[in-house]
């Protein structure tokens, strides 16, 4: 069930998203946190951030869309009340975190570094509900040098997450893989909107949101599959991921690994489900371990 | 600040399960309540907390709602197997759920959130607006010593008067009035069109429950959010200690979205962001910056 992404190496392909599995300490009694293949806690920033107003998410047809805003309380905090108990964990803990400037990224990275307990770093360069936040992954020079002076800032595993808004992905996961991620994660959430037409307002408190659940699961697919083709880097699929053949669907799409995100809210024990049910799915494409299906996906045409 | 309301630990009681639905019936206009078999959750579960439903094997709707405990069921030998949950049928979730009979099933996880604290009080004032009443029959009757919650169960001396202020829109919406009277309920209603009880605001009955009985006392309060504030105002203006349960929009119940918040003051003057489902949904009313 082991999987390697570049110098991480993790005990099983199901991990949890970022933003979507708190600090992991609130899913202690639901979920057993040791079997997990990694943990992503919510992103941190260097500073606390109260986040964005409400309403901060509203359901839309079979998903989810958000503005939280990265609402956290900020680096310090998060090394002095939330990595003691996350360290205490059997699965890997990869810290998401999310700067405002290369400088705030390689700062963070490098005091992270010096944290105990810490398996890899996450590069949160896709966050829709920030001003800024997105600037990294939606241009490829910027994207590259970023990841270049954060590996020069530690020596931790790095994975670079990217926004499915852009005209081609695959550039900049190239951009990223050469500034030497560890692996790219696919995808954070696809820019959208609600409208109460009758009081004639946007729905969420921050106008625009991202949107998550098993309504991007194609956007997502079509992200792992084209990046696949781009680079030799892993992948992490996340996107609307919520039963086993969501799973088996990303790694034969190209996915070394997978993240559950908003299937963590409406079905809290998911992960545990899935971790259950991989052998099985495995051996009925006869592979005997999970890199014999990642990208096996045939070419048609 | 820790609210002196806080829950010690998150969901620590927490399981999730696919509950069977063993009845679910029409109490007034639009509301319903359901009857759900889950021993666990039933007999750990305290008044004010709550559980997240959801439909079983469907994406749309694709969020769990967060429901209050109406009340538990007891099996011949005293124990806990079942959940009363009473809802207001108004959207996506709640029409499909008025829809479902027994035998069918609906996924289920809690108990959750911190609920309402066990602190003895004289005469404890319930004050609900619209769907608002349904924390409030579980709390009344374990305050009249009639009923016993949570595991191990909380014990405490009972109150002498436990009193109902219920408002609501018209008199045929209002649910489940004789489940209250006939647990020793005091119940004063309040309707906007005055079919029923007092014609106006359900502030104004409070008020003249605050009058006629001036002893110790706590409110303690859920519904419409302005309804809230008015009574937590009226509560600050009297010098009466008050609680309220919020109702804040919620994604998962457990604490992992950071959809629920609501502002809390804190020590210095300012106030934060806080998970009403983690850190509430009961609030001392005088912490909320409204
Ligand atoms: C702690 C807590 C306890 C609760 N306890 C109870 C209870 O005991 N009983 C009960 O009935 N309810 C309770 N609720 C409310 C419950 O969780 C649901 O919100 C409610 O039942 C409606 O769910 P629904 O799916 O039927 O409606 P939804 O379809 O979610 O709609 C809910 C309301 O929001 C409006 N709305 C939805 N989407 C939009 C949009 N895009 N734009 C504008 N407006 C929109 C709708 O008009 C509707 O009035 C509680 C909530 C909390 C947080
Ligand atoms: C409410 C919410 C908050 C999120 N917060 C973060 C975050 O802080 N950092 C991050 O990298 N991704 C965040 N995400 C994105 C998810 O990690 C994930 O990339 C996305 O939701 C798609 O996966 P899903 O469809 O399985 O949810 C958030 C998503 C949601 C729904
Ligand atoms: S509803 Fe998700 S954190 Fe409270």
């Amino acid at each position: 069930m082991q999987v390697q992404l570049g110098r991480l190496c993790l005990p099983n392909p199901i991990l949890v998203a970022s933003g979507t599995f708190g600090y992991a300490r609130e899913m202690e009694h639901l979920v057993d946190l040791h079997r997990l293949g990694g943990i992503l806690p919510k992103t941190v920033t260097q500073l606390p951030r109260p986040g964005n107003a409400p309403w901060r998410t509203v359901e839309t047809a079979a998903g989810l869309l958000n503005s939280i805003g990265l609402d956290n309380d900020g680096l310090d905090a998060f090394i002095a009340h939330h990595l003691p108990y996350l360290r205490g964990l059997t699965a890997p803990i990869i810290v998401s975190i999310a700067g405002r400037t290369p400088a705030e990224f390689v700062e963070m990275a490098a005091e992270l570094d010096r944290a105990a307990g810490v398996a890899g770093l996450e590069l949160n360069i896709s966050c829709p509900n920030v001003t800024g936040g997105v600037d990294y992954g939606t241009d490829a020079t910027s994207c590259r040098k970023l990841i270049e002076s954060v590996r020069q800032a530690t020596q931790l595993p790095l994975l670079a997450k990217l926004t499915p808004n852009v005209t081609r992905i695959a550039d900049i996961a190239r951009a990223a893989s050469d500034g030497g991620a560890d692996a790219i994660s696919l995808i954070n959430t696809v820019l959208g909107m609600a409208v109460d037409w009758r009081r004639r307002r946007p729905v969420l408190g921050n106008v625009m949101g991202g949107l998550s659940g098993p309504a991007i699961k194609p956007i997502a697919l079509r992200c792992v599959y084209q990046v696949a083709r781009a680079v030799t880097t892993p992948l992490v699929g996340i996107g609307g991921i919520a039963t086993i053949d969501d799973v088996m669907e990303f790694l034969v799409a190209g996915a070394s690994a997978v993240q559950i995100g908003t299937a963590n809210y409406y079905d809290p024990a998911v992960t545990m489900r899935l971790l259950d049910e991989l052998p099985g799915a495995l051996q009925q494409l006869g592979a005997s371990s999970v890199q014999d299906v990642v990208g096996t996906i045939k070419r048609v045409g | 600040m820790l609210s002196p309301l806080h829950a010690a630990h998150y969901a620590d009681a927490a399981v999730q399960q696919r509950a069977e639905i063993i009845e679910n019936v029409c109490l007034a206009r639009d509301t319903y309540r359901v009857r759900l078999r889950s021993p666990i959750i039933a007999r750990r579960i305290v008044p004010g907390q709550f559980l997240m439903l959801r439909l079983t094997d469907v994406n749309d709707p694709l969020i769990g709602r967060a429901f209050a405990l109406y009340d538990t069921v007891l099996d011949g030998n005293g124990e806990p197997t079942d959940l009363d949950i009473v809802y207001l049928a108004k959207g996506k979730l709640t029409a499909r759920m008025a829809e479902l009979t027994a035998g069918r099933f609906l996924d289920a996880w809690g108990p959750l959130g911190n609920g309402f604290p066990a602190d003895p009080i004289e005469h404890l004032i319930m004050v609900a607006g619209g769907i608002g009443q349904t924390p409030f029959l579980a709390l009344g009757a374990e305050f009249l010593g009639l009923r016993q919650y949570g595991c191990p169960p909380r014990k405490f001396p009972p109150s002498k008067r436990v009193t109902l202020c219920y408002g609501a829109r018209s008199a045929d919406m209002l649910a489940g009035v004789d489940d209250f009277q006939r647990m020793g309920i005091e119940v004063h209603i309040a309707t906007d069109d005055g079919g029923c009880g007092h014609h106006g605001l359900v502030t104004e009955v409070l008020q003249s429950v605050l009058d006629s009985h001036p002893g110790p006392h706590r409110i303690v309060c859920c519904g419409p959010e302005m309804m809230m504030e008015a009574v937590a105002e009226l509560a600050q203006r009297r010098g009466s200690p008050c609680q309220v349960s919020l109702e804040t929009p919620m994604a998962c119940g457990i604490g992992i979205c950071f959809t629920c918040v609501a502002k809390i003051k804190d020590a210095d003057g300012g106030w934060d962001y806080k998970r009403t489902c983690v850190e509430g949904p009961v609030f001392d009313a005088a912490s909320i910056q409204w």
